[in-house]
């Protein structure tokens, strides 16, 4: 197949404010790839495109057709190794946004807005465009285990520093490493509390969530007294001030002595040390292993995993402390001896509104800014970025998001008109290039691009009554409503 | 639109559990949180006076000899005070306390026993900045440690009361504020006109029918989006342009009117409003504050000419409607140079509802004499708002698990509340 460049661009869709991108060799070099859209209806393959929906925030033609041609397994070993992945696409999106890259005592001379809207920008055009679709989704997997609300006090810049040092360096790393790193970050001293907890007036926030969010999990054994003697561990880890402001301090004037007895154990005086030997035991305590695999088997695979699927929760676990506490060994069972293999039958999972606008603005190739219009859509369905005030971070299970149906209709809508700000669709282009003329040939496409298969009955009969009605009969104005009925759709809510 | 239902219907409004059949086998049904189920409680409505609302001014101690001392320019002059014209006095509730004039329009709330007044009550952060206080009063926290979540917020995250209503809690305004936040999902609304589908009306109710035909048999979502689109149907019909109040209710023509009408809407319409929020902003008056007329006294009206809109126009609803008018903090005894008040501590709750025992100032008054002041020369806390809110959370909206809505908190009975 052959194709100029003005047909490459028409194809994938990304013409409207990407023209730096396509000029670079990187992505122009994936054109065979893009081209092989054309011929997604053929390749089409519904599990790979739901298995992909699990590892992607929305898997595009090219991905399916790679993961096709080499199998899933492969794809997800590519993935597992995102350095290895090109990713210039991105990184040029992400230019403008220059706080990413300062450190806490210049970000908080800045706005407090303009802060918090590039780390939100960053974090939505990173799960658009970059092709480390695994490592976004396994970032946004502990941002959420490690939930920080940017509202609370100084949480709006240090968050930047947490997110790039913290869950950006060891996404993908030894769990251990991102424990001591999360409970080194300023952003979660100051967000449990734990800048306030000192030897005479102890605070016990932050050493009750690491036990009962970041580690052992709820109910599995550690008592109240060793929540206190965990915190007195901690007493004295807080955040400097004044020209250090935002820069991680030990206090020994305010770390209680004495021994300490966690778990069990013995914590013998050591400053700083003492809680840093608790917290790596923590780290790669057999129920921590239980704890992190169920989230994360819950995340990839199926809402409440102990119950669905016991065995495979119990084989990540093991794999996790086999491996002294790799993420990326737990991940290799869940992945790879679990969803890749053909005979692993894989049930829905209901998109949680990120997933949900994602997969939305990437499926059907959106050039989007990330800025305030689609993050407002996202906190209207309820789930704004770095917005999440309770330390248990966004659930990921049905029953929290199901009732809240109304923002995204309203979003589908306002996206399959192409009346989002910041964000331009090009539906009548990509649908060109899928060579759909016909209504029913343009359902065909975009429901092969959005669900992974060709139209039921029942959506398409709803839609040639909704298209009758409307007496559309431009290729637009059949494509929008199409779009919309899609989007809209009970099928796109589950991935 | 006639509004005649009594208790009963209010409390069985919209309360639809969608039925659910046909579970895929592999999917596990469990209860997501360890919730306490009950039937709903009251309507709740918090209002904010944003800015630190002057309640010294609002509910007058006019049996206080020291008010009159500190407040030279800015008192309200007593009920027999026949130097002042009538419409300028303090109108007397109890023969120590009364409301300033330009609060008058309470009046029959009060004498219906529907008013209840908690005096020197408030939190016990000393900081004196609005952002803090604000922020602590909402969260429903002593200082900055505990949750970040909203009290209203953990309330609703604590009682599952079955309702599936996209309406189960709004914040009327730009976003939620931030009492509201939690785990439940929460509408801002700025006017109930926001509740739509984008489009004309003709791209709207083919959008509607698409939807209602494309979740109809739905296993898992059809409940869901049924309830959606019923809401939306009738909401399409609400206008609050031509809409005509009950009881001869009249509510001021402002924003905080127009947000208290849609409420009294959104409840009569039964779409399942189960709390609501709104704010009032403009009370931080450190300049001009003005005494019986002026500044406050504009403030005040608006207030209270909503609230007794709504207490009027809800009519026999309000014994299952509980409203709370809030502050972040009191202002200073004494008036400034510029015949303003600066920020303070202690200040006043305002509670409206049939359920309140009302007609009556609760709280103990702790004196406003040398040596009786709090810090600077302020208002003492004697009722942490806490021990009203959380009697009102477990008296009034069913809510067993108070310790859930304000945690580290062990709250004194007021008896402000009738028991459900």
């Amino acid at each position: 197949m052959s194709l100029s460049r003005r047909d490459f661009l028409r194809l994938s869709g990304w013409v409207a404010g990407s023209a730096a991108v396509t000029a670079c060799a990187p992505a122009y070099g994936r054109l065979a790839q893009i081209g092989a859209a054309k011929q997604i209806r053929s390749a089409a393959n519904e599990t790979i495109f739901r298995k992909l929906g699990r590892l992607t925030y929305g898997p595009l033609p090219n991905e399916r057709q790679e993961a096709a041609d080499h199998g899933l397994a492969a794809w997800i070993e590519a993935q597992l190794a995102p350095e290895s992945l090109d990713d210039a696409r991105a990184e040029i999106r992400l230019r403008p946004y220059d706080a990413l890259a300062l450190e806490a005592d210049v970000l908080a001379d800045w706005e407090q807005d303009t802060v918090v809207d590039q780390l939100r920008r960053a974090t939505l055009l990173r799960r658009l465009y970059s092709h480390r679709q695994l490592y976004e989704r396994m970032v946004e997997f502990w941002t959420d285990h490690f939930n920080i609300y940017v509202s609370k006090g100084d949480c709006w810049f240090l968050k930047v520093v947490d997110d790039r040092e913290v869950v950006r360096a060891h996404a993908l790393g030894n769990f251990r490493d991102l424990l001591l790193a999360s409970a080194h970050s300023p952003a979660m001293l100051v967000y449990l509390d734990n800048q306030a907890n000192e030897k005479e007036a102890p605070n016990e926030n932050y050493s009750r969530e690491v036990m009962e969010l970041h580690t052992l999990g709820v109910g599995s054994g550690y008592t109240q007294t060793d929540v206190m003697q965990l915190a007195r561990c901690l007493t004295g880890w807080g955040v400097k001030g004044h020209f250090w402001r935002g820069q991680f301090t030990f206090d020994a004037d305010q770390h209680a002595g004495g021994v300490k007895k966690v778990l069990g154990q013995v914590v013998p005086p050591g400053g700083e040390a003492e809680a840093e030997q608790v917290l790596a035991r923590l780290a790669l305590h057999p129920a921590t292993a239980q704890h992190l695999a169920a989230e994360l088997v819950e995340r990839f695979i199926v809402d409440h995993p102990l119950t669905a699927v016991p065995d495979l929760v119990a084989a990540a676990a093991e794999a996790f402390l086999k491996s002294g506490g790799e993420i990326k060994s737990m991940l290799q069972v869940i992945l790879l001896d679990g969803l890749a293999r053909s005979d692993f039958d894989l049930p829905p999972k209901f998109k949680r509104p990120s997933d949900f606008v994602s997969s939305a603005l990437r499926l059907l190739q959106v050039a989007s800014d990330g800025g305030p219009a689609v993050q407002s859509h996202l906190s209207a369905m309820g789930q704004g970025l770095f917005d999440w005030p309770t330390p248990d971070g966004p659930p990921d299970v049905e029953e929290a998001w199901a009732s809240n149906l109304l923002p995204r209709w309203s979003f589908a809508i306002e996206l399959a008109q192409d009346e989002l700000e910041g964000s331009r669709a090009n539906l009548p282009g990509l649908i060109e290039s899928e060579a759909a003329s016909s209504p029913s040939d343009i359902l065909t496409a975009l429901s092969l691009l959005l669900v992974g298969r060709a139209p039921g009955p029942g959506i398409a009969n709803t839609l040639a009554d909704g298209l009758r009605q409307s007496g559309a009969d431009t290729p637009e104005e059949v494509t929008a409503i199409m779009a919309a009925g899609l989007l809209a759709s009970p099928a796109f809510q589950w991935r | 639109m006639s509004w005649s239902a009594g208790r009963e219907q209010v409390l069985e409004c919209c309360v639809h559990v969608p039925e659910q059949t046909n579970w895929p086998g592999w999917l596990p049904r469990m209860a997501f949180a360890p919730r306490g189920k009950a039937s709903r409680g009251d309507v709740l409505l918090v209002v904010f006076l944003r800015g630190a609302a002057d309640m010294l001014n609002v509910v007058v101690p006019h049996g206080e000899e020291a008010y009159y001392q500190m407040r030279p320019t800015l008192a309200i002059p007593r009920p027999d005070d026949l130097r002042a014209k009538t419409t300028e006095r303090v109108i007397d509730l109890d023969g120590f306390f009364g409301l300033h004039p330009s609060m008058s329009s309470l009046l029959p709330a009060w004498r219906a026993g529907h008013l209840g007044i908690v005096h020197a009550c408030g939190a016990p952060d000393e900081s004196r900045s609005h952002f803090r206080a604000m922020e602590l009063m909402e969260r429903g926290v002593t200082d900055e440690r505990g949750p970040a979540s909203g009290w209203v917020g953990r309330h609703l995250a604590s009682l599952d009361t079955g309702n599936a209503s996209p309406l189960r809690a709004i914040g009327l305004g730009e976003q939620a504020p931030r009492s509201l936040r939690g785990r439940v999902p929460v509408t801002a609304l700025k006017s109930i006109a926001d509740f739509h589908l984008r489009g004309d009306l003709q791209a709207t109710s083919r959008m509607q029918t698409i939807l209602s035909s494309l979740y109809r048999d739905d296993e898992a979502l059809a409940g869901v989006a049924i309830e959606t689109l019923n809401v939306l149907h009738t909401l399409k019909k609400l206008d609050p342009a031509s809409y005509v109040p009950s009881g001869g209710a009249r509510y001021p023509e402002t924003d905080f009117g127009m947000g208290l009408k849609q409420v009294a809407m959104l409840i009569k319409s039964g779409v399942g409003l189960e709390v609501a929020a709104i704010d009032l902003g403009g009370w931080d008056t450190h300049f001009s504050q003005g005494g019986s007329q002026g500044l406050m006294s504009g403030l005040m009206n608006d207030l209270a000419t909503g609230l007794a809109g709504l207490h009027a126009d809800l009519g026999l609803a309000m014994e299952a409607v509980s409203i709370v008018v809030m502050s972040e903090f009191g202002r200073r005894a004494y008036e400034n140079a510029s015949l303003g008040t600066d920020h303070g501590h202690g200040g006043a709750l305002l509670l409206l509802s049939g359920q309140v025992r009302g007609g009556k100032v609760h709280g103990n008054w702790p004196g406003m004499a040398e040596g009786q002041l709090f810090g600077p020369g302020d208002l003492a806390v004697t009722t942490d708002y806490r021990d009203v809110l959380s009697e009102l959370c477990r008296k009034r909206l069913n809510n067993p698990a108070v310790n859930q809505v304000f945690p580290d908190f062990a709250p004194k009975e007021t008896n402000v509340f009738k028991s459900s």
